[in-house]
């Protein structure tokens, strides 16, 4: 495992699908006729960036360990249904202490003309495997 | 003050797995929740923030109005577990938020909203 703050990830479009928009909605028993729900960016923002984050090798994130401890959104617009959208997923930091490693996750939502819509930020908290701690120096 | 009382329960938790995509074992699969050090499977915190977005947007005059909304993800919510979510007006544009189990337990804390009034 290597710190990997300030590392970006490739662009990825996302359509927003009507059908999955309300599905979405439905879910969260939210009414289908009051368009994307805030929180869909949790699929059009921070779904498509993450799993770059999980499949980096190099940032070696154990997936089985892993705890989403903190979530923010931020829109400047709320997305229509329809709409293709782009995210960019960057590490904002990555610190361990203690047996935790604490990963800041940000993700940039603009639309087709390139205009903000979303910043998602994200905290994960993985726990570090404990290793036994070694036997003292003999004097 | 809005307010939304729900008891969760694993329909509910298949259909955001669904809807979301994600679809982590931890929250479908009993097993493999328990083979990582869990009581079972989990609410997935994104439903429990989803629901908590439906209070948050009623108490803002619609979802379009939502431009902040943050959590931090304090308690595991299992099955069968009643969470009461609570939107309350702290300031202009501002609202205070709750996600409490039934046994009194904040499950999402430090949780806050803006909105374009």
């Amino acid at each position: 495992m290597v710190a990997v703050a300030g590392r970006t990830y490739p662009a990825v479009q996302f359509e927003i699908e009507p059908d999955r928009v309300a599905a979405f909605a439905r879910a969260i028993g939210a009414d289908p006729a009051d368009g994307v729900p805030p929180t869909f960016a949790a699929v059009y923002s921070l779904g498509v960036t993450a799993p770059q984050l999980f499949g980096d090798d190099e940032a070696a994130v154990d997936f089985a360990r892993l705890l989403h401890a903190e979530q923010e959104f931020e829109w400047h617009r709320h997305p229509r249904a329809g709409e293709t959208v782009t995210s960019r997923g960057r590490v904002a930091s990555d610190m361990s202490r203690r047996g935790m490693r604490f990963l800041s996750f940000e993700s940039e939502t603009t639309d087709a003309k390139g205009a903000p819509v979303c910043t998602s930020r994200t905290l994960f908290v993985i726990r570090l495997e404990v290793r036994p701690a070694r036997a003292p120096a003999r004097s | 003050m809005s307010e939304r009382k729900v008891t969760f329960n694993r329909e509910q938790i298949a259909a955001y797995a669904e809807a979301s995509g994600d679809q982590n074992p931890i929250h479908l699969d009993g097993d493999f929740a328990r083979s990582v050090g869990l009581p079972g499977v989990i609410v997935h915190g994104m439903l429990q923030m989803g629901l908590l977005a439906t209070v948050a947007s009623e108490a803002a005059g619609g979802p379009d109005k939502l431009r902040r909304l943050s959590v931090r993800f304090a308690g595991m919510v299992e099955p069968g577990d009643t969470v009461t979510f609570a939107a309350k007006p702290a300031s202009p544009g501002k609202l205070e938020l709750s996600a409490t189990n039934q046994r009194g337990e904040a499950v999402l804390t430090k949780a806050s909203a803006e909105y374009v009034e």
